[in-house]
């Protein structure tokens, strides 16, 4: 593979991560190895406390793994950027910032002006759909409102990278199909990378184009499948959630992950 | 539904009402009128009523209530706000740097349990029976707890937040200690003022009893030796309802600083 | 959970326990040298700690005033546990009938609102002239310090109780009695337990407050004795013995508290 393909963004090498827990040491992550190209969509999928997250924060830079190590553009990845910008599965908004002051937050430290920074903040405002709510405090707003806020504010901060943990989980159906859809559109008309948790495999599928599937604790990469154009219609990111869902190719896929992972739920009790 | 919250508010007052003026009366009837107890040990309601105007206006023992009232007043303020001023950016150097913690910290745990009344009779030795030993005091009280609450709020900052300022672009401990540590302790902060300023004000009666020349403890400490118990129960009232409207406007400059905090009652 | 790699803010250990060493070894070294090498303050000043030292030492066989340091340390503790037992007593029931029993709430409330922004140490001269100088005047200012708080948290515990629990309860077959019992007390311990850790530390307080006014005995006395007499080793003794008692009993509380709530992580 020489530079003429498109460069490997973010690089995971054998990366292996501990955490303590009642004074004793477990594994989270157990060698996983995984290359995320530039302007690609890479959707993590697999039971719970398989150690998703902590691996989403290896390449935060939040955590340091024990073994192995994490690049991003072929630099070794030591801490936090906002150039891999993160959003959170418990939101983690500012509560004393109202919703506007919260999605101008990393706007600031970029230098941006004032008024672009009004540009800015009253796009984002409108993608997640929150006109209105602009001087509202979070604890004023339902969960599925302080999501959105959440991931307005990270989107409007333009990272080179999305890495998303969740972030769809708190809301309900409705919402969520439109937020995916809008996802979805951005992802194709801004191009950027991003890195997916969910437990959805509709909304992985829809979303990825490559479907990771992790083991349970301690995680590893049971399988990795990609979602080509032979396998899906090509632009299915155009196309409505439902409409998709329903294709057979789609429910192929589905069965095949899902039995993947229910595999390993039935396989390690974990339930 | 909101009919029957109505109702039941209005019984609440109701008997809230009912039992205030039973108990008035009551106190009226077994001091005034059957005279069951004598007013030198609980005076009848009125007497406090006559006091009151009585000292309002001219002097009772040096000074007319509202010129004792200001002293202590200016007093509790005085040591209060000197108190604020070092206690809370103390308090969160303390939680913010492990460093200052471990200095700070065990000097304070020794000193902690001291109730600063205690300090007192240290104090009119090293200060003498002027302002500076009560204000010495005062302080004392206030700023055990302004730090005491700015240091734990502080430590207990969300590292989630802290976690999701960094991954927006933040960088310098410093940014992350205004932008993040500070906002998000603000509550706590001023509850730890809140506090202070109550245990001031506790402090000031009590120095006032034990060493003073002027001021309302002063003015109950006489009363109590002239035996008229009108005048120590007028002066407690006073100190009574000065101390929660302090607490009051405190709420109310909190719910300003803090408006994203839901408020409760009680 | 503690992620390994976390330590954003994290000072070794080691460093942690230097500093608070050499912190409390400087201060008592720097006490020293400004008494007793430098000699700055006068010994009617400020005693050096040696001297504070012997001065404990030798209290324990000789007494001051009618006791000996043990004594004096016991007569404390006994007003104290008199004092804040018959305001835990009055104010856990009471609290909790007012929590559950609206109606009662609305009766006693306009009588507590007046009495409880009085802070405890405003009641002493009315105390001193009911009760003299004895026992009962200071166990008295104990009581009323320590029964506000009391009642307060334990209204709050019963009061506020998630009222699902209560909608749970009640769906299972549970009546009325059963779930004051079996489903409200026990959610309202923590509440109830913090409660009754203030009153202790105000309990202490006032205690401190009444001895320094008017006793004879007791801890506060001596502390009192120091400044009147000029031998302020015996006020640091007293001081240093308050804030003991003060930290055993808060110890007390904790442990118990721990054991009482086993259901709570954490």
């Amino acid at each position: 593979m020489d530079g003429n393909q498109s460069k490997s963004k973010i690089v995971a090498d054998h990366v292996s991560v501990e955490y303590e827990k009642d004074e004793k040491n477990f594994l989270a992550v157990d060698d996983v190895s995984m290359t995320i190209q530039d302007g690609e969509f890479v959707v993590i999928v697999g039971p719970s406390g398989c150690g998703k997250t902590t691996f989403m924060n290896t390449i935060a830079g939040l955590v340091r793994p024990i073994k192995g190590k994490v690049l991003m553009d072929g630099e070794e990845i030591t801490g936090p950027s906002a150039e891999r910008g993160v959003v959170f599965q418990q939101f983690a908004l500012f509560p004393w910032k109202t919703v506007y002051e919260n999605i101008e937050f990393g706007l600031k430290y970029r230098g941006i002006g004032k008024e672009q920074r009004a540009e800015i903040v009253r796009k984002y405002v409108q993608t997640v759909k929150l006109e209105g709510f602009e001087n509202s405090y979070p604890h004023e707003l339902s969960g599925g409102m302080k999501q959105r806020v959440a991931i307005a504010r990270v989107y409007a901060n333009r990272p080179q990278v999305l890495l998303m943990d969740e972030p769809f989980g708190a809301l309900d159906a409705q919402t969520r199909t439109i937020m995916q859809e809008d996802l979805s559109e951005m992802f194709v008309s801004e191009k950027r990378t991003v890195l997916f948790i969910t437990h959805s495999v509709e909304e992985a599928i829809y979303l990825g184009d490559r479907v990771v599937i992790m083991t349970a604790r301690p995680g590893k990469i049971k399988k990795s499948i990609q979602i080509t154009e032979e396998d899906l219609v090509p632009n299915r990111r155009q196309m409505g959630f439902d409409d998709v869902i329903n294709m057979k190719e789609f429910l192929e896929l589905k069965a095949e992950i899902w039995g993947l992972i229910k595999a390993e739920i039935l396989a390690k009790h974990i339930f | 539904m909101a009919e029957r919250k109505r109702r039941q508010s209005s019984r609440r007052l109701v008997l809230s009402i009912l039992s205030f003026t039973v108990v008035i009366l009551g106190w009226y009837a077994l001091t005034s009128w059957a005279r069951m107890v004598p007013p030198a040990f609980l005076p009848p309601p009125q007497y406090i009523v006559t006091d009151f105007i009585r000292v309002i206006g001219s002097p009772y023992v040096g000074n007319t209530l509202i010129g004792h009232t200001l002293m202590s007043l200016q007093i509790v303020l005085g040591g209060f706000f000197m108190a604020i001023l070092i206690g809370i950016p103390l308090g969160i150097l303390m939680g913010w740097f492990k460093r200052i913690e471990a200095v700070v910290d065990p000097l304070f745990q020794l000193l902690r349990p001291i109730p600063p009344l205690a300090w007192i009779p240290l104090s009119l030795l090293w200060f003498g029976i002027g302002l500076k030993s009560k204000i010495f005091v005062i302080w004392l009280a206030a700023f055990v707890p302004c730090v005491i609450n700015s240091y734990t709020a502080i430590r207990l900052t969300d590292p989630l937040l802290v976690k999701a300022a960094l991954g927006l672009g933040v960088k310098k401990q410093r940014d992350l200690l205004w932008e993040v540590a500070i906002p998000s302790s603000l509550p706590v902060i001023l509850g730890g003022v809140r506090i202070g300023l109550g245990a001031a004000w506790m402090t000031l009666v009590a120095a006032e009893l034990l060493a003073s020349d002027a001021g309302l403890g002063y003015m109950m400490q006489m009363a109590r030796r002239a035996l008229e118990p009108s005048v120590i129960i007028l002066c407690m009232l006073i100190i009574g309802i000065l101390g929660a409207l302090m607490a009051r406007g405190l709420r109310a400059l909190e719910k300003r600083i803090c408006p994203w905090v839901k408020q409760e009652e009680h | 959970m503690n992620q390994r790699g976390e330590r954003i803010f994290d000072v070794i250990y080691q460093e942690k326990i230097f500093l608070s060493l050499s912190s409390i070894l400087g201060f008592i070294l720097i006490w020293h040298i400004l008494t007793d090498v430098l000699g700055l303050f006068p010994a009617l000043f400020l005693p050096s700690p040696e001297k504070v030292f012997f001065t404990v030492y030798e209290k324990i066989t000789v007494p001051v005033g009618e006791e000996k340091l043990f004594g004096h340390v016991g007569i404390s503790v006994v007003r104290i546990l008199v004092g804040v037992g018959i305001a835990l007593a009055l104010a856990v029931p009471l609290g909790i009938l007012m929590g559950w029993y609206e109606d009662l709430d609305s009766v006693t409330s306009p009588l507590i609102e007046v009495l409880r922004p009085i802070p405890p140490i405003a009641w002493i001269p009315l105390a001193i002239l009911w009760f003299g100088i004895g026992l009962g005047s200071k166990v008295f200012i104990i009581a009323i310090g320590a029964f506000f708080p009391a009642l307060i948290n334990t209204y709050i515990g019963v009061k506020f109780v998630d009222a699902l629990l209560i909608r749970a309860a009640k769906t299972l077959g549970a009546k009325d009695k059963n779930i004051l019992w079996e489903v409200v007390l026990p959610a309202s311990v923590p509440l109830i337990v913090a409660g009754v850790r203030i009153s202790i530390g105000v309990g202490m307080m006032c205690l401190v407050a009444a001895e320094l006014v008017a006793a004879s005995s007791g801890l506060g006395y001596l502390i009192m004795l120091g400044g009147d007499d000029l031998k302020p080793e015996l006020s640091i003794t007293g001081m240093i013995l308050i804030g003991v008692l003060g930290l055993v009993a808060d110890r007390v509380i904790l442990a118990v508290e721990r054991r009482v709530i086993y259901w709570k992580k954490e």
